[in-house]
């Protein structure tokens, strides 16, 4: 008995010494990758990778550069190659598991981005919830090496200033790889990305002095999507057709809407629930998609001579307001099969659902010929349900 | 004072059935020498003539014509009593006139009607006069009897009853137990005023010779456990038994396990409770920690409390204990995988925050959160044995340790003396004293698994544990009933504290027969008029 749990302890410590704490690194032996970029240079890739300087983040008082974040590049013929050569520069392991934004250079993305997204699918240590943003105008290594202000690390900054954008204004979209990679895969479904640009002088946004200012003369924003086909960049939508984007794919929580007044002037709509549907049909063989966007919100500001307080002021403003939502979407869709030509909205997939058999059929030549030429239906229908502190504008008034 | 008497009587009959002591095998079963001389000689040279036994001579009555011997060792008797009842009643008021016919008369006269103590025995051989001798009695000779008699005038020094240190409680009885026997029977019996409970008891010990009782309640306790109880306790061969882990360590189920199988207490609360419930209580003399059997798994997670506030709150500090029991065992050996293995499972903030803390930290988390909790460890326990008035410099110099010095010192990280001084609480809100020492010796077995496996290696040696854990048996009880094996109705006093009147069945595998604990009708107000 002695004899035997004597073995097995042996065996015991035996197995402890094998593993040789295979996987083990200390959290101090890290370099915590927060955003990723890669460009094209000539025939190969560079990326770029965006490191965390810790004890820059942590709030500990003490004297420190203000820079909370490193950046390394390499270029190779793979990403995987241009990775690892990142190691020649940096001290630690590069650690991708807490990587919040992915930047793709917009030539490299006019060139097609599937190749360089394999690794990234592939890897063990990437999670996919990171955000994939187009660095608009400018190339990945650029938009990382922006210094940003609040949040201090600029992954991160960026990574929350997409998730609220695309909340409560909506003319952004966020992206994760599975997401793209889905809509890559899928019949009668183009991608779409997020694009990010530099506000002002590029040249100085790495430097300490710009986050230094109130108002630093240097930053990123959030503008346009872009549309592809396939793994292949097209173009840009402009604000508004991004929205009309979101709108038709139900990305929508919180936004706001212009509307026209009756009158002379404009009222805002604030969106605080909407849902959107879309639904495929077909009519002596021709495709039909019907779009329905159901959303309820309130008044949001209004600037011109309107009595509140009546119903029938209420249901004509909502009738309005459903004609500026139906106006807006029918022209982001127009504008999407006449310029790009893409489906980006996934109309195609929708037909396949609900009649696979003629999608057989039409799935070949889908975005060059049909998709062009669909007949879209929006319809929109929205409830006004409070007009916020005050009932009637004061505006009026104030006139006489 | 019936009740004691009958006590007595058991004790000496358990005495003379103890195992024959080899060692001073000379006096055995040697019987008195009709002669007093003899036999006061022989007593005083097989003690060594050791000063503190007292041996005198008197004669008896006021002729004086008796010889006669008094024995008793000084100290552990009450002197008092020996003077008023003993040596007053014999030299000064015992008047031996009329029946001076027979000799025999003379220690029948004695013990019925001059001695005015309750506890009077006869005594024939000299083995019985040196085991009541030393425990309190006062040996009685008379010259030209075989036979004399012990009288019971135990008394002395004892600690008072004081107020529980171990197992304090803001509501409920502040008394412990104390180092005497009698006492501590006394204060159970105080609780329990039921004829029923019964005391057996028997010396153990070959030297020693100590005193251990076994308390239960007739009717209630479960005849299997008892017989169980007093098998093992047979078994014991030793020389000496100074206090109750000598007996827990001797009769217990499972010695090779981290888990104790007996609970030990110093509140006569939780002992009456134990006993209402169908346990088997062993009380040894010379200390007030009793031992009750069998003892399940959860019991180490209930106090008395739980029994005196409501229940909804009992419940409620139940999972807080629970919760504890987990932290305690397991935070140190979650933060080392999770640092060192799975940075992917921290929120980006909190990993950059840890990592600022690591920056210029020069160990391994594994080993910082070894020399952290050793160190713990060691203040834990120089705290212990420290004399009270240096206690206070180690709490100082403690605090420096492991608090912000040895993080300014670079040594250890910020983080890692929350986690350890968290978990050092935690192990401490467990109310069992010696449940939270197991938690404390395996912690090191997981903090060593979770820096070589990870979280892989965590749940591995969880599992085992859970699995040794139901292999557990406590005197034939499942130690970790009524979860494995599940019984329901018992739930309602496991992690729940039901009220009261919801409490109607004692635990079912610790008693089989008398299960039925009450009819109170759950509370309801008046019905309206």
């Amino acid at each position: 008995m002695l004899r035997k749990t004597i073995t097995l302890l042996y065996i015991f410590l035996l197995i402890l010494c094998t593993t040789g704490c295979w996987n083990r690194v200390e959290l101090n032996e890290l370099a915590i990758s927060v955003g990723q970029g890669i460009d094209k240079e000539e025939d190969k890739y560079k990326v770029s990778t965006q490191i965390v300087i810790p004890s820059e983040v942590a709030l500990k008082a003490g004297a420190s550069s203000g820079i909370p974040v490193t950046l390394f590049t390499g270029t190779e013929e793979t990403v995987f190659e241009a990775m690892r050569e990142i190691t020649t520069v940096s001290p630690r392991k590069i650690y991708h598991s807490h990587l919040r934004i992915l930047v793709i250079g917009e030539e490299l993305a006019k060139e097609g981005i599937g190749k360089v997204l394999d690794f990234y699918a592939r890897d063990h240590e990437y999670r996919t919830d990171f955000f994939i943003v187009i660095a608009k105008e400018t190339t990945a290594e650029n938009i990382l090496s922006m210094l940003t202000t609040i949040e201090k690390i600029p992954a991160n900054n960026m990574l929350s200033s997409l998730e609220t954008s695309e909340k409560t204004w909506a003319p952004t979209t966020s992206v994760t790889l599975h997401e793209l990679i889905r809509s890559l895969v899928t019949e009668g479904k183009s991608p779409v990305l997020t694009g990010i640009e530099i506000k002002g002088d590029p040249s100085i946004g790495d430097n300490v002095q710009n986050i230094e200012q109130i108002n630093p003369a240097a930053y990123l924003k959030y503008s346009g999507i872009a549309v592809f086909k396939r793994d292949r960049m097209l173009g840009w939508l402009n604000k508004e057709q991004s929205r009309g984007y979101n709108i038709v794919m139900d990305n929508v929580k919180n936004t706001v809407a212009n509307v026209q007044c009756p009158t002379e002037g404009e009222m805002n709509f604030e969106v605080i629930q909407s849902k959107t549907k879309v639904k495929g049909k077909v009519e002596n063989g021709t495709p039909k998609i019907e779009v329905s966007i159901e959303a309820e919100g309130n008044i949001g500001e209004v600037k011109c001579a309107i009595d509140l307080t009546k119903p029938k002021a209420i249901y004509e403003l909502e009738k309005q307001t459903e004609d500026s939502f139906e106006k807006l979407t029918q022209e982001t869709i127009k504008t999407v099969q006449e310029d790009f030509g893409v489906d980006i909205f996934g109309f195609g997939d929708v037909i396949h659902r609900s009649d696979p058999e003629l999608w057989k059929k039409l799935k070949k030549d889908w975005n060059e010929k049909h998709f062009t030429d669909l007949d879209v239906n929006v319809k929109a229908d929205i409830k006004i349900r409070r007009l916020g502190k005050i009932g009637n504008s004061f505006l009026p008034e104030m006139k006489e | 004072m019936q009740r004691r008497s009958k006590t007595n009587k058991e004790d000496e009959a358990d005495t003379t059935s103890t195992p024959q002591d080899n060692n001073k095998g000379t006096s055995q079963e040697i019987q008195l020498h009709p002669s007093l001389e003899e036999n006061l000689k022989s007593i005083s040279k097989a003690i060594g003539n050791s000063d503190d036994v007292v041996i005198r001579k008197i004669k008896l009555g006021k002729e004086g014509c008796i010889e006669a011997g008094i024995i008793y060792t000084d100290g552990i008797v009450d002197t008092k009593s020996i003077n008023d009842f003993i040596l007053e009643s014999l030299m000064i008021d015992f008047d031996y006139e009329g029946n001076s016919d027979s000799k025999r008369d003379l220690l029948d006269c004695l013990r019925d009607s001059v001695v005015a103590v309750g506890n009077i025995q006869e005594c024939k051989d000299f083995e019985k006069i040196y085991s009541s001798l030393f425990s309190g009695h006062v040996i009685v000779l008379i010259n030209g009897f075989t036979r004399g008699f012990t009288i019971d005038l135990s008394g002395g020094k004892d600690r008072e009853v004081a107020e529980a240190t171990q197992e304090s409680v803001v509501r409920g009885p502040r008394e412990a137990f104390t180092e005497s026997l009698r006492t501590n029977t006394a204060l159970i019996r105080r609780k329990i005023n039921d004829s029923n409970l019964w005391v057996e008891s028997k010396r153990i010990g070959r030297v020693t010779k100590t005193q251990v009782s076994v308390m239960y309640i007739k009717g209630i306790v479960n005849d299997k456990v008892l017989e169980e109880v007093r098998e093992r306790l047979d078994r014991i061969e030793i020389d000496g038994i100074l206090e109750s882990g000598y007996i827990e360590e001797l009769i217990e189920d499972k010695t090779f396990s981290p888990f104790p199988t007996i609970y030990n207490t110093e509140r006569p609360d939780v002992v009456a409770a134990c006993l209402l419930e169908g346990r088997v209580a062993i009380l040894v003399n010379g200390t007030p920690f009793v031992l009750v059997v069998p003892s399940l798994f959860t019991q180490f997670f209930q106090a008395a409390e739980d029994y005196y506030q409501r229940w909804d709150f009992s419940t409620l500090i139940r999972f807080l204990r629970l919760i504890c029991f987990f932290i305690a065992l397991l935070a140190p050996s979650i933060f080392i995988a999770v640092t060192t293995f799975h940075h992917e499972m921290i929120p980006t903030p909190l990993l950059i925050s840890l990592a600022s803390q690591r920056e210029g930290v020069p160990f391994p988390a594994f080993v910082e959160a070894l020399i952290m909790e050793v160190t713990f460890e060691i203040l834990r326990e120089g705290g212990i044995r420290m004399p009270r008035a240096i206690g206070q410099a180690v709490s100082i110099v403690g605090t420096l340790v492991i608090g912000t010095a040895a993080v300014e010192a670079g040594i250890v990280s910020a983080a890692m003396v929350i986690v350890v001084s968290i978990t050092a609480i935690a192990s401490f809100v467990v109310p069992s004293n010696n449940m939270g020492i197991s938690i404390r010796m395996i912690r090191f077995i997981f903090m060593g698994l979770a820096a070589s496996f990870g979280i892989f290696g965590i749940t591995a040696a969880f599992i085992a544990m859970i699995l040794h854990l139901c292999s557990l048996r406590s005197f034939g009880i499942p130690y970790m009933s009524p979860f494995g094996p599940f019984n329901a109705e018992d739930q309602k006093d496991s992690l729940f504290r039901f009220p009261h009147w919801g409490l109607v069945s004692r635990p079912h595998l610790m008693n089989q027969k008398n299960v039925n604990r009450e009819d109170s009708p759950s509370p309801t107000p008046p019905e309206n008029q």
